[in-house]
C-alpha cells in the first residue's frame, strides 16, 4: 500500500521524539511560564480597558485563543528551515534527494511523528487545561470538527511556508537570517501573537488576503465560534482550502526550479 | 599560571576580534541577511507593542511611553549579551564534539577566551534600534536631562545586561552536564521577551519568582524604575547593581566548574 512507506517514517519519528524527554520537560516548563505572562499581561490590560469585551474578545476568549495559538505553534513547527538548510551545508541533501520519495514528501512525513508525540504531550493536555481553567468556555460541539478540519490544512499551509522559505536557503546558505525573517513574519501576520480582531482596519484587511492568516487565526477563530453561519464557516475553510493548494503549487514548483542551482560540498 | 592584567586581555580582545570580522566577511550574504532578519525581528516587536496600546491607553498605570520606555531599555541593556557572549550558543556542539578541549589549553581565562572568539555586529542594530526607541520615549516622557540621569542610566544599563548575561552563561553551562541542553539556553533566552512588562503586573508570588528565583524584573523593570519613577525607588532597584554583579560571578562560577571538570571526548 502506498500510505504504508510513509507511515513507517511516523513511527521512526515518533520514536526519535521520545528519546529526548529531558527536552520536552524543559520545554513544558517553558510553556508554562509564557502562559503565565500572558495570563498577567491581559488581565492586567482587560483591568486597565475598564470594559468586559474589547474587539468582540472577552478576556477569556483572547486566553484560550493565545494559550491555543502557542500549543498550535509548538504542534506545528517542524524546524523544516533548519533542517533544509543543514542538510544543505552538510551535504547530506543529496542522498535524501536519492530516495524513492519525492524530498517534499519525505521531510514532512519524517516529521509526521513528532506530530503525534506533541499532540498528545502538548496540544491535549494544554487544550483540557484551558477548558477547565475557563470553567468550559470553549464551546464543545460541531466546533470541535471545524476545529481539526481547519487545523490538519493548517499545517499544511504552515509546511508549504516553511518549505519555501526552507528553499531560498539553497541561494542564500544562510540559515539564521532567513528563518528568522520567516517566524517573526508568520507569527505576527498570522494573529499567533495578538489576535487579529485587535489590528487595526486597514492592517487587518491586509492581512486577510496574506496566507499567514489560516495557519492561526483561521481554526482558532472557528473554535471560539459555538455556532458558526454557514457563510463565515464557507468562507474561512474555502480560503484555507484554496492557500493550500496555492501554496503547495508554489512551493513544488519553486522547488524544482531550485534544483538546479544546488551545488553540495562533499557529503 | 601567572595572572594577566586587565591590559594584556584588552590587547589580546581586539586581536581576536579582528579574525572573527575577517572570517565573518567572507560570508558576506549571510550577514547582511542576518542583519535583516535582527532588524525585522524588532520592528516585529515594535509592531506588536504598537498594535496593543492602540487598542488599550494605558496598562496597570503604565502610560504608552513608560512602556515604550522599557520596551527601549530592555533592547540596549540586551545587546552585550547578544554581541559579546554569542558563542554560548555554540557551546554545546563544542563540547559534545570535543572541540571544547583546545580552549582549556591555553594560557589565558578559558572562559575570557571562549566568549572571545565571536562578535555578533547584529547586535548593533538592536542597540540602534533601541536607543532610538529609548531617546524617543524620554523626550515624549519629558524626564530632561542632566550628567547625573545619563550616569544613573548607564550604570543601571549595565546592571540589566550582567543579569541576562548571567542568564545565558548558567544556561549554556548547563551542557556540561545534560545533552542537548538548545532547550534551556532557548528558554532562557525568552526570557528576554518577558522582561519588558512591568512586574506589577503579575501576583505576589509570581513577582517574587520573577524578582529573586528567575531575575527576569531586573533586565528592565527595577532599573527603569531609578530614572521613571525618581520619587519612589524601592530598594530593589538600589541594590540591582550588587545582584547583577553577583549573579554574573555565580554564573562564571558554574560555567568554568563545568569547564574544569570537562574530560573530553578522547578523539
Amino acid at each position: 500500500m502506498k500510505l504504508k512507506k510513509y507511515l513507517t517514517l511516523t513511527r521512526a519519528g515518533i520514536i526519535e521524539a521520545l528519546q529526548f524527554r529531558l527536552s520536552f520537560v524543559v520545554m513544558v516548563i517553558g510553556n508554562l511560564l509564557y502562559l503565565i505572562v500572558v495570563y498577567f499581561l491581559w488581565k492586567a490590560i482587560y483591568a486597565s480597558a475598564g470594559t468586559d469585551v474589547v474587539n468582540g474578545m472577552t478576556f477569556t476568549d483572547t486566553l484560550i485563543y493565545l494559550v491555543l495559538a502557542t500549543a498550535l505553534f509548538n504542534f506545528m513547527e517542524m524546524y523544516t528551515v533548519w533542517e533544509i538548510g543543514r542538510n544543505i551545508q552538510s551535504g547530506k541533501i543529496v542522498l535524501d534527494l536519492l530516495k524513492p520519495m519525492e524530498y517534499r514528501k519525505y521531510l514532512f512525513w519524517s516529521y509526521s511523528g513528532s506530530f503525534v508525540t506533541q499532540f498528545f504531550l502538548t496540544f491535549l493536555p494544554t487544550f483540557v487545561a484551558v477548558a477547565v481553567v475557563t470553567h468550559g468556555a470553549v464551546p464543545m460541539g460541531i466546533n470541535l470538527l471545524y476545529f481539526v478540519i481547519s487545523v490538519v490544512m493548517a499545517v499544511s499551509v504552515n509546511y508549504s511556508i516553511d518549505f519555501i522559505v526552507g528553499t531560498i536557503c539553497l541561494y542564500t546558505e544562510s540559515i539564521w537570517g532567513i528563518n528568522i525573517m520567516k517566524q517573526v513574519v508568520v507569527l505576527l501576520l498570522s494573529g499567533a501573537t495578538i489576535p487579529i480582531a485587535f489590528f487595526p482596519d486597514t492592517l487587518r484587511t491586509v492581512v486577510n488576503f496574506l496566507p499567514f492568516q489560516s495557519i492561526y487565526n483561521a481554526p482558532l477563530s472557528l473554535l471560539l465560534n459555538g455556532s458558526p453561519d454557514t457563510e463565515t464557516l464557507l468562507t474561512t475553510l474555502g480560503t484555507q482550502l484554496i492557500w493550500c493548494i496555492v501554496m503547495m503549487a508554489i512551493s513544488k514548483v519553486f522547488w524544482k526550479v531550485s534544483l538546479r542551482q544546488i551545488t553540495v560540498n562533499g557529503g | 599560571m601567572k595572572r594577566k592584567g586587565l591590559g594584556f586581555y584588552a590587547k589580546i580582545y581586539c586581536k581576536i576580534l579582528a579574525q572573527d570580522l575577517k572570517s565573518k566577511m567572507s560570508y558576506r550574504a549571510d550577514f547582511i541577511i542576518s542583519t535583516v532578519g535582527m532588524i525585522c525581528t524588532n520592528i516585529a516587536g515594535f509592531i506588536s507593542f504598537w498594535i496593543l496600546f492602540r487598542n488599550f491607553p494605558s496598562i496597570n498605570g503604565w502610560s504608552y511611553y513608560e512602556m515604550l520606555f522599557l520596551y527601549g531599555f530592555s533592547l540596549v541593556s540586551l545587546t552585550p549579551v547578544q554581541c559579546f557572549f554569542d558563542n554560548n550558543w555554540s557551546l554545546r556542539q563544542n563540547v559534545y564534539t570535543g572541540d571544547f578541549i583546545k580552549y582549556c589549553f591555553r594560557p589565558i581565562n578559558t572562559f575570557f577566551y571562549y566568549q572571545s572568539e565571536v562578535f555578533d555586529i547584529k547586535g548593533l542594530g538592536q542597540l540602534a534600534f533601541g536607543l532610538g526607541t529609548l531617546i524617543y520615549s524620554w523626550i515624549k516622557i519629558g524626564l530632561g536631562f542632566t550628567p547625573l540621569m545619563l550616569l544613573k542610566t548607564v550604570v543601571f544599563m549595565i546592571t540589566a545586561s550582567l543579569i541576562m548575561i548571567a542568564m545565558q552563561n548558567a544556561a549554556a553551562a548547563t551542557c556540561f552536564w545534560i545533552q542537548n541542553s538548545f532547550y534551556v539556553l532557548d528558554l532562557a533566552f525568552r526570557f528576554k521577551d518577558y522582561a519588558k512588562y512591568p512586574i506589577t503586573i503579575f501576583s505576589p508570588v509570581f513577582r517574587f519568582i520573577f524578582t529573586f528565583l528567575m531575575p527576569i524584573a531586573f533586565i528592565a523593570y527595577y532599573p527603569s524604575l531609578v530614572i521613571l519613577r525618581p520619587d519612589k525607588v524601592p530598594v530593589l532597584s538600589w541594590l540591582s547593581p550588587v545582584i547583577g554583579i553577583a549573579f554574573f560571578w555565580l554564573s562564571y562560577k558554574i560555567w568554568m566548574h563545568g569547564a574544569k571538570n570537562y574530560s573530553g571526548t578522547g578523539s
